[in-house]
Order: structure tokens, then sequence, then C-alpha cells
């Protein structure tokens, strides 16, 4: 896109050491109000949980691998005598199964997807990409990071107190009521609604920030359309959580009431409705998808710029489609309700409604198609992850046009196509924007570069892995397999060996991952303040690697006569 | 091996459930018009006893009965001793015993079940599901498939053609109107032509079934269903899953296969009003494109007509708890006449009875499908 | 925009601005969240969305549409646990479609304390809730029976003639009318 020609190239610079002065370790990291240092705050503290949401996944892939009860007994036997309670009844053993499936997705979602999209890639990278000195509000930008841990505590502490049958939360991420009121006694519900809530405020907090930054922090002559794409898409991100997080808090605050002051606002015995609560969830729960997505948008639109050494086709259209997806991800919540017994006419809007969010979807994977067209390409480590993005989300994409479908929904819902659906989408298409964007960063962050053989190696170990894992869930969905069971049917077993076999060889990835993020930072070369050549316009690369402790204190003047 | 329609088969494990939810459904209502009912169907069920059906199964079953642990008589009359613990009066008169429910129908492998490695979607026994199925294979799957192996080949054909290697100077072109309009254009038309057959189908599935189609009341619990017929008077039964060892014994797939199944007609419009007794359930049975939330509070309704006679498995499809993995569902499907026999057996009043009991309804039979 | 490079006061003064305008917009959207439960009510009351039935004064005037009829089945669920029978007189009724007519529910108190009850209801199908019409109903108030008494319960409602002119409810022979009771618990808490 534009081409900027900064006039301030702080790596000549002879205020250098001024500029890199760091305040002493404990000053640096605990009271950080240094988007850079916070931005590797938030990518650590994603990295650990996203170690911990993938172990959990392992064990339900373990659980799964054959039909029957394998390990489950056994976990749970663990978990009771770490508590120092009797061994486990076997409901108690099915109520872990239960606490495993919404760890792991509120870990992944909250904890591991959004930190690392946002609080990591964002806070490193929004500042500089607009040529700004820090976040508009760098105390605030602190308390958001901080009030993570707090979070995640009370979300993994909520595993060995009593949450119903058995201990943790076994409400799934969604957190239905009455399932999440009257179905589960126990302050472990009560302690992931308040991980949430905490998160939510932390998630809010970073929005109200990133929206500040991105208006009024940029440099002169970086106008709107001029943003670098992965900007624009966390801005429209942050105003999605500044719309849609609210919502859930109050739709959690009122489950905590529900469950613990007697108001009814969700139970039909008071008056209230069960199904107001799915309205309120999925209102910000839909969204909540967009956001963790848009940004591996622009993730992936800076890298397929890059190494095609062109600019991105289509920038505007990019832009105002990010736009457009946000806008109508407001208006096609209820099609995560098709069972719940809508009328027809409902059923219908939002079958339509959902099948829109196609078109702006499509005039994206399209127009990185057109990026790389007649590019020059190179395909180092970022890129192949960038490329792998475009095909897998596609596939993730085409399956959610079938489920918007409110007719063909009625068998398909809650089942593993669902599952399938989601995780092509997220974890095939989030997580491979987040690796792409961490490759591609990785010398900008570290000033190391990372082995491009083990980057490779990784990235085709991965997308085996993954791809093993979840396709065959689009057939045991459609043969009619629910989700959130921790046994199946004997008929089930083939693709669930194969989707187990599918985690192990994505875990070898993993592996690889992190022997080369290890290898790259003690011993990988020094790497040059732009590494990847011309087709590398953004600011961030005009920077040394790593950039100085604070960057354009003299602001940079973006060129008004470049052009797209 | 058929084997008789117990109603003891209840796994130990869940005797206790069973009780209380006995206790609790009792009071369900049985109306002042039993009595009348009592009458009618001791006439139909001597009509019945002299069909050739009931001759040619009567004395096979009575044998294969014979080596279970219950008498068919008193397995048709369970429900209604349970019922009766919890003071309602009205079931156990009927004339259950005089007639013997038809034999527990044997599964056939592969159909209304999932099959050992599937990859498409389960064979499908209503008109709904012939539709839905015909719209995921025949339209949605092939575009979607088009979709992304379109969307491969662009890829593959650009990143070889335009590798640095071949390509060392790159275009700057970053605009063409005329190819972004198309991309817009081309998927909004796609999406109006899947449009059309999405609404149809959903359409059809909300068609409302005639108002004297076989009603049953489901009700979802923490974790088995409850089964009523109030047409037929049949006061509400659960049905519990059915240990490994005993589906086994049966040649029922385990995790599939619970004690009683829902019994219905095929070929006669069915309604199911569906509700939750606890926390949300769904009640969800693949191979008739029937998918329905049991919410607490509140009445969801779903109408079907299954092809053909079948046993047609189901699993309960929203997290409810523990167990919520072991509260299967299964719909027997029985010829219609073989239907009315089973509903004597449980000492309720088959359809033609309970139509001709009806006389405000003047429905004419032909609204019926059969 | 932002052409010259701006003070950093007035930055500051900006930033600000912008941190009170977006901190209002997501209070407003957390005070849209708790005014979902009234606003839900309300649009459920107003369209019939989710088979909410619609209510009508005592005295309402409705056109007859003489030889069209509808079938009308009642249902009745007590939540597992409260002491009370509770069943529709007759389990279904014909009603000509416009007229007035009356559903007798009979509740009994088994147990030997008196107990409150609060029933919640809808009709299925649920596009039929925006036509059927409650003139009275013992939903309406708590109903508090003593030990062992049994109360004949009416509900008065018709079903609107406009439901013929809807196309989505062309097909709809009946309509059935869902109520499950509750225990009413002196601290309010539901069991």
């Amino acid at each position: 896109m534009t081409t900027i020609t900064a006039d301030h190239h702080l790596d000549h610079a002879h205020d250098h050491h001024d500029a890199d002065h760091k305040p002493a370790f404990f000053q640096r990291w605990f009271m950080s109000t240094n988007h850079k240092d916070i931005g590797t705050l938030y990518l650590i503290f994603a990295i650990i949980a996203g170690i911990i949401g993938g172990a959990i996944s392992g064990l339900m892939r373990a659980e799964l691998a054959h039909p029957g009860i394998q390990y489950l007994q056994t976990w749970a036997n663990i978990q009771h005598s770490l508590l120092g309670v009797e061994p486990a009844s076997l409901d108690q053993a099915y109520h872990l199964w239960n606490a495993l499936i919404t760890a792991h997705g509120l870990i992944m979602v909250f904890f591991m997807v959004m930190p690392a999209m946002i609080g990591g890639f964002g806070n490193w990278f929004v500042p500089i990409m607009i040529g700004a000195p820090d976040m508009a509000f760098p105390r605030m930008n602190n308390v958001s990071f901080w009030l993570l841990i707090p979070a995640f505590a009370l979300l993994l502490g909520s595993a060995f107190v009593p949450g119903g049958t058995g201990y943790g939360a076994g409400t799934g991420w969604t957190v239905y009521a009455p399932l999440s009121t009257s179905g589960s006694a126990g302050p472990a519900v009560d302690m992931a609604i308040l991980s949430l809530h905490i998160a939510g405020a932390s998630s809010i907090l970073g929005a109200i920030n990133f929206i500040t930054t991105i208006l009024n922090m940029r440099a002169p002559g970086m106008t709107l359309h001029k943003m670098p794409l992965f900007v624009w898409s966390v801005l429209v991100t942050a105003f999605l959580l500044l719309l849609a997080l609210p919502v859930l808090a109050a739709a959690i605050t009122m489950l905590l009431t529900d469950r613990n002051f007697g108001t009814t606002f969700y139970d039909a015995a008071g008056g209230g409705d069960p199904e107001l609560y799915q309205h309120l969830f999925w209102f910000f729960g839909h969204p909540e998808v967009y956001i963790m997505i848009l940004p591996g948008f622009g993730i992936v639109s800076q890298i397929i710029s890059t190494f095609s050494r062109k600019p991105v086709f289509g920038y505007l259209g990019m832009a105002y489609a990010m736009v457009a997806i946000g806008v109508v991800g407001f208006v096609v919540w209820a099609h995560h309700m098709f069972t719940t017994g809508m009328s027809v006419n409902v059923k219908m809007y939002f079958t339509a409604a959902t099948m829109v969010i196609a078109v702006p979807t499509g005039i994206k994977i399209f127009s990185w198609i057109a990026t790389i067209w007649g590019g020059s390409i190179s395909f180092k480590t970022p890129m192949v992850w960038a490329l792998g993005f475009i095909f897998l989300f596609t596939v993730g994409g085409v399956t959610g046009v079938v489920l918007a479908n409110g007719g063909v929904d009625d068998v398909l819902h809650d089942t593993y196509y669902v599952v399938a659906h989601f995780h092509y989408v997220l974890s095939l298409g989030a997580v491979f924007g987040l690796f792409a964007g961490f490759y591609y960063w990785f010398p900008k962050m570290s000033g190391k570069m990372y082995n491009e053989f083990l980057g490779h190696l990784h990235f085709w170990v991965f997308f085996a892995g993954v791809n093993l894992l979840f396709f065959p869930m689009h057939f045991l969905g459609l043969s009619g397999m629910p989700r959130r069971y921790p046994d199946y049917p004997a008929a089930f077993e083939k693709w669930n060996s194969v989707a187990t076999h599918g985690y192990e060889i994505m875990a070898a990835g993993m592996g690889i991952f992190f022997i080369n993020l290890i290898w790259s930072l003690a011993a990988g070369k020094k790497a040059e303040g732009n590494p990847w050549g011309e087709g590398a316009t953004t600011l961030e690369w005009t920077l040394t690697s790593p950039p100085p402790f604070h960057q354009f204190e003299t602001l940079p003047v973006i060129d008004d006569t470049a052009h797209h | 091996m058929p084997i008789s329609r117990g109603r003891t088969e209840t796994g130990e494990d869940y005797i206790a459930h069973d009780m209380r939810v006995f206790v609790a459904a009792a009071p369900r209502g049985y109306g002042v018009e039993d009595a009348m009912k009592k009458v009618k169907s001791l006439v139909l069920a001597g009509l019945l006893a002299l069909a050739p059906t009931l001759v040619s199964n009567g004395p096979a079953l009575a044998q294969e009965n014979a080596a279970t642990a219950a008498p068919a008589a008193e397995n048709a009359a369970a429900p209604a001793e349970s019922a009766a613990n919890a003071t309602a009066p009205a079931a156990q008169a009927a004339p259950a015993a005089t007639v013997a429910a038809p034999p527990r129908m044997k599964p056939t492998e592969g159909i209304g079940m999932p099959k050992p490695g599937e990859i498409t979607l389960q064979e499908q026994f209503t008109s709904t599901g012939h539709t839905a199925r015909w719209l995921h294979d025949v339209m949605l799957l092939p575009l979607i498939f088009a979709i992304s192996i379109f969307v491969l080949i662009l890829m593959i054909y650009a990143m070889w053609k335009f590798r640095r290697s071949a390509n060392p100077v790159p275009s700057k072109t970053s605009h063409n109107t005329l190819i972004e309009v198309i991309w817009t254009v081309v998927p909004v038309v796609i999406l109006l032509v899947v449009a059309v057959p999405s609404i149809g189908l959903l359409a059809d599935q909300y068609k409302p079934a005639p108002k004297d189609a076989v009603v049953v009341k489901v009700t979802g619990y923490q974790w088995y269903w409850g089964y009523e017929y109030p047409d037929n008077g049949i006061p509400e039964f659960v049905s519990n899953m059915l240990p490994e060892d005993k589906a086994k014994a049966n040649g029922e797939p385990y995790l599939l296969a619970p004690d009683n199944r829902l019994v219905l007609p095929a070929g006669r419009p069915i309604k199911l009003i569906i509700t939750g007794a606890d926390v949300i359930h769904a009640f969800a049975v693949p191979s008739l494109w029937v998918k329905m939330d049991a919410v607490p509070g509140r009445l969801n309704e779903k109408s079907f007509t299954i092809d053909k006679p079948g046993v047609y498995y189901g699993q309960c499809s929203e997290l409810c708890g523990a167990r919520h993995g072991f509260m299967p569902i299964a719909i027997e499907a029985l010829p219609p006449e073989q239907f009315d026999q089973w509903v004597l057996s449980q000492g309720g009043k088959p359809a033609t009875a309970a139509a001709a009991e009806k006389t405000a309804d003047a429905a004419p039979a032909a609204d019926a499908k059969i | 925009m932002a052409s010259l490079p701006p003070s950093p006061f007035d930055r500051d003064r900006r930033n600000r601005r912008t941190l009170v305008a977006m901190a209002a917009v997501g209070l407003s959207m957390l005070g849209l969240g708790f005014a979902s439960v009234p606003l839900y009510r309300i649009f459920c009351e107003q369209t019939g969305f989710g088979g909410t039935t619609m209510r009508a004064a005592a005295n309402v005037q409705v056109q007859q549409a003489t030889g069209h009829t509808m079938s009308i089945r009642f249902d009745s669920n007590v939540q597992p646990g409260m002491p009370w029978q509770f069943y529709p007189e007759h389990r279904t009724d014909t009603v000509t479609i416009g007229r007035k007519d009356m559903a007798i529910f009979i509740a009994k108190n088994m147990s030997d304390k008196p107990v409150t009850g609060t029933a919640s209801f809808n009709v299925t199908p649920t596009q039929a809730g925006a036509y059927f019409t409650k003139i009275q109903c013992f939903c309406f108030t708590q109903q508090t029976l003593k030990p062992g008494e049994e109360v004949r319960m009416p509900v008065l409602y018709y079903v609107d003639p406009k439901i013929l002119q809807d196309p989505d409810n062309k097909d709809t022979q009946q309509i059935t009318l869902s109520y499950t009771f509750y225990p009413v618990e002196q601290d309010g808490k539901p069991s």
C-alpha cells in the first residue's frame, strides 16, 4: 500500500541512547507503560495460556481416540486426590469432561487468541505502524494486561472447587442458563463468570485505548485511508469489543445474580426466559468470533503484500470489507440458536443475513489472491503461513455457508460439523494468522532471525496435523456425532482416532515451534531493521530490530504524494 | 433376537431417577375423560386381537417373552404401575394385559444410526430430511467444494507463476474496478441461488402437522427422556440408556440404545411437543432431520412423518450436565396397525378411537397422509 | 486528517475526549444489556416472538370468522418437586376463530402446606403467538392453594381472525397452549 518515507530513521539517529534507556527489571516488566514491553507480556501470557489450553485439548483427544471411557476416571481421581477428597464417581468423571471442554474454549478464546492478536501484536505494532510514540493511555494499557492474570487464575482455580456434579465449571464456554444457574451448584461457575468479567474489563479498556490511539495518535500525513490494514483490523476489532463485551458483561452479571441473589432474569419460574441469555450471549458471541479473526485478516494482508512486493490489491475494499463484516456481525447472532424453537420468519432472516457475510469475506479472499497475482513472491515462513491461512480460512468459511442455512442446521447444529467449522476458521484461521504474524515480526521484536528451515518444517507438520485433526470432524458431524460428548457409539471410532493422530502430529509441529523459538532467541542471526526487503513498507521496518525503547520521539511525516 | 418390549431393562444405576420422575410426572393429569377411554379401548382391543398381525405375532411373542425375566403383561403395565405410586388412578385399570405389545423391533445395521467411517449425512426417512439432504448433497456440498478447489487452484497457479525466480519484477497493479465488481456480484448471485431452496426447506420444516397427528409429549430430564401420549391416554414413561452389556445382548448400538423407545407410527403425521424439566436439552434424531431444544418453562413443537418402519436413533444435543452424552433417543416406527396394537398394550386407546371421541373435531380422515 | 503535528497538550485533550466518548459507548452498551430484559419482554409481548401470547381487555370486540375453526391443545407441566397436580379439563378443544372461549385447568395441592405457584406459558407453533389472545388467565397472577385444595382455573381466550390472512399460519390447524407451574418460595428464589 502506501509508500512511506519516514523522515526520521531512528537506527541512524544520534539520540539512540536516550531513546533506548530502559527502566530496571521490576519497573520495566511489572509497572510497564511501554507498549512494546506490554505487547511482549501479552505474547508470553498467550503462549502460556495456549500451552495450557492445547494440553487440555490433548487430554480430550486422548480420551476420544477410542470409544469407551479410557482416562477420564483416572484424571478425575487425580483431581480429587489433589483436593484430598474421595475418588471420583463416574458422574464426577463425566463432569470433569464438561469442565475440560469449558476450560479449553474459554482459555483459547479469552486467554490465548485475544491476548495474542490484540494485546500482543496490536500493542506492539499499532503505535509503530501509525507513527505514534506509544499508546494513548500507557498506564491503562498496563492495567489491561495485569487484569488478565487474576482472570486467568480465577478460571484455572475454578477447576478445583465444586461446580455441580463434580469439580470445575462444566457449562461449556457459552455458560447457558439454566445449566449454569440452577444446574451448577458451587462456586466454580461463579469463579468462571468473574473471570470473564475481569477479562472482559481488560479487553474493554484495551479497546478504548486502541480506538483513541488510532484516532488521535497518527503521525502527520497518516490519514485513515493510508493506515496499514493491520491497524484497520485492530480498529474494527476494538469497536467490536467495545460494543459486544459490555453486553456479555451485563448478561453474565445477571447470571451471577440469578445464581446468588434470587433474581430470575433467565428463570421461567420468575417470569424470566433462558433464551434471553442465549440472545445476549450470542449478541456478544458472534462479533467475538470476528474479534478473533479480524486481526488475523490484518496480519495476513501485511504479509501477503510484503512477500509479493506488491501493495495490497483493493486496499479500500479490504478495509471496508472488514467494517462490513463487523457491522453485519452484529445482526446475525441468532443463527447460533436455530434449534431453540424460533419461528420460521426469524429463522429465514437470520439465514439470509448470515449468508450476506460471505460477500465481504469473499472480497477479502479474492483480494489477497489478486495481491499475489503479478507479484514477485518469496516463500519465507510468514508467507507460507499466510497462504495457508487463506486456503484454510476459505474451507472454514464455506462450511459456514452450509451452517448458515437454518434448515440444514437442524441436523448439523451442535454436532462435530460445527466443531470442525469453527476450528477451521479459528484454530486454522486465527492460529495460522498468529503464527504468520509471529514469524513475520519475530525479527523485529527480538532482533534475532528465526530459523527458516524450522519455520517451514513447523508449517508443514502443523498444517498436516491440524487438517488431519479437524477435517474428519466434518464427517463425524455429518453422520450425527454431537459435540461435548466424552464417549461415542462405535461407528464414530474411525474418524475420531484419525483426529487424535492428527493432534499428535500437530503437537509435534508445536514442538518444532518451541525449538525454533528457543534456538532463535539464543543463537539466531542478528536481524536487520528490515529483513524482508522492499516489499515491507510499513513503518516498523524503518526502525532498528528490536526497535528502540522509545520510538518516534520526533514524529515521522508520511509523504502525502505517495500513492497506493 | 427380538426381545420383549420390556419395561424392566432400566439399568440399576438409574432406578432412583425413575422413581423421582414418576412422582413428578404423574400429576401431569388424567382427565375425567378416562372412563370413556377405557370402554372404547376395551372394544377396540377385542377387535384388534383378531387382527391377523396379532395372530401371527402373539404366540411368537409369548414364547420369546418366556425367556425374559418379565412376562409381557407385566411389562405392559409397568409404567402404569409406577404412575400409580403417585396417586394417579387412571391408567392401571386399562385392559393392557389383553393385548400384547409388538415385539421390540431389531434395528437394521446402518439405518437410523451412523455407519462406521461414514463421511456424509445419514440416510433420511422424512420428507424434510430428503429435501435437506438433497440441498446439502446436490447443492451445498458441490458448491463449497468448487469454491475451495477454485481458490486453491488460483493460489497454486499464482504461487507458481509469480514466484520470485520466475517474476522478479512485481506489477504495481492495485486496482481493477471491473474484477472487484465481479467478485462482489458473483457471490451475491450464488447466494441468491442457494437462498431459494434454503428458504423452501425452511418453510417445509415449519409446516405444522394436521390436527389429527399423533401427538407425543417429550420431556428432557437430567439425564433421560420422558414420553407421554396425551391423546392416547398413555401416561409418561421414561427412557434411560441401556448399559453396555444389555445393549450388546439386544444387538443394539451402545450409547444409542435406550431401554424404552419412543414408539411412533410410520406413515402418519406426528407432532412432538417438547419441553425440558430442569435444564435445556435437545431432542435430536439425525435420520429424521429432527433437532429441537427442550427448554424448561416453554414448549416447542416439531412435526414430521416417518417414511417407513424402523428404529431411528438420536442423542441429546444440548449440553445438559454430567450425563449429557448418556441420554440417547430411539424412535421405533411401527406400521400403523402395529402402532395401534402397541398403544392398546400400554393401556391406551389408538388413534381411531381417539379421533372418534373428538366429536367436535370435524376433521376428515383424508387430512392425514395415510 | 491530522496533517500538522498536534501539540502534546492538544493531543492529550483529544485523547481524554475520545476516552470519555468511548467509555460512554461502552457504558451505554452495558445499559442496553440490562435494558434488554424489559425490552425483550415488551418485544415478545408485542410481536408474539417465541410463541408469546397476546393479551386483551375483557370488553374486546372481535369479529368472528364463521366457518373457520382452530383446534386448541392444552398442555400442562409442573416443575419437578412442586407438589401440585395440574392438568387441563379437556386436552383439546375446537373453537371458531374469533369467538371467545373458556378453557379450564385444574390444579390440586397434594401437600399438607399451602403452596403458591406461578405459571410460565407459550403457544406453538410459535408463529401463532401473535394471534392467540388471552382475556383472562390464571397465569396473570400467582395462585395460592391451601393443603389439599383443588381449584378450577379458567383461561378466557380467542384466536384472532387475522391469523387467516397470515401466510405463515396457512397450515396451522392446531395451536398448543402450554403452561408450566413453578413454586414461588418465601425468599423469592426458585428452587
